[in-house]
């Protein structure tokens, strides 16, 4: 199954979603695409016009633009996930990474679609990185 | 490019006895057509889709629970990302916290194939204002 993960780039959720036998949506291979596209339009990334429409799909127009771009990129994820994971405040959240209003509207449009969906926390501990994966391993294990 | 061609990151968790240089010499002795690149947190493979998925299985039975691995969305060497041509870095923060936080995921899976029993850890309490008027008072004394 496709699983959604979020932040949509994070190593940690990426490996073990492959692990458990399933398919990560992440922000890489949507970049990827978009990177090593041989029309390249609008270097040095190639951001189109096409992604600022994109980004209208998920969000107002009177949202921040970096919301909007972003939704963009991570939104068309979200309509092809069958499931997602959701790690709670990352302490590496800040800067490009971590746009709190993304994660908020991307968790909005998450729910609206109704899927299942495990939110978990950042581990600071063992204990905690015991039961971060063991509910991870349940809840892919409880997909197929 | 095409689609087929995958660009991995292979992450060493820091409390692996496996080094970069083990990883990178490993790869080189499968003897496929991939290209690989050491880093100070594993390597770098890029090459044929399948190729590169068989080079990180057979790279993690090395040590399975300590080695961890996600795609890359630029190619290896993009002068937009590379160092050698002052690209930028945006994600380095990320990663070095995610590799930090390795040895305890590898704790988890470890915990999780011997099946032990896993009891969710009390949860931190907000201290109360009276109880931090009361260290305040006890400290300035």
């Amino acid at each position: 199954m496709k699983i959604f993960i979020d932040p949509p780039n994070s190593l940690i959720l990426y490996d073990l979603v492959e692990r458990f036998g399933h398919e990560p949506l992440s922000t890489m291979a949507a970049l990827r695409d978009k990177v090593t596209s041989l029309e390249i339009d609008s270097p040095p990334l190639n951001i189109t016009y096409k992604d600022v429409q994109k980004g209208l799909n998920y969000a107002g127009i009177e949202v921040p633009s970096g919301i909007r771009g972003r939704l963009a990129i991570f939104g068309p994820l979200v309509d092809e996930a069958e499931a997602a994971i959701i790690m709670e405040e990352p302490p590496y959240a800040f800067g490009c990474v971590g746009c709190h209003r993304t994660t908020l509207m991307l968790k909005y449009l998450l729910r609206k679609r109704e899927i299942p969906m495990l939110q978990i926390s950042y581990p600071s501990n063992e204990e905690e990185a015991k039961l971060m994966v063991s509910q991870v391993k349940e809840f892919l294990e409880g997909l197929k | 490019m095409s689609e087929e061609i995958e660009t991995r990151l292979i992450v060493i968790a820091p409390s692996s006895e496996v080094t970069p240089d083990h990883v990178t010499r490993f790869i080189h002795g499968l003897g496929l057509p991939i290209t690989v690149k050491e880093t100070c947190y594993g390597a770098i493979i890029e090459g044929p889709k399948d190729l590169v998925r068989g080079a990180l299985e057979k790279v993690r039975e090395l040590d399975p629970n300590r080695i961890c691995s996600k795609i890359r969305g630029f190619p290896m060497g993009d002068t937009r990302r590379c160092r050698a041509h002052h690209g930028s870095r945006p994600g380095f923060a990320q990663l070095e916290k995610e590799w930090e936080t390795l040895a305890l995921i590898a704790e988890g899976l470890r915990c999780v194939q011997k099946g032990e029993k896993v009891t969710e850890p009390e949860k931190r309490k907000v201290l109360p204002v009276m109880e931090l008027k009361r260290i305040i008072e006890e400290v300035s004394k």
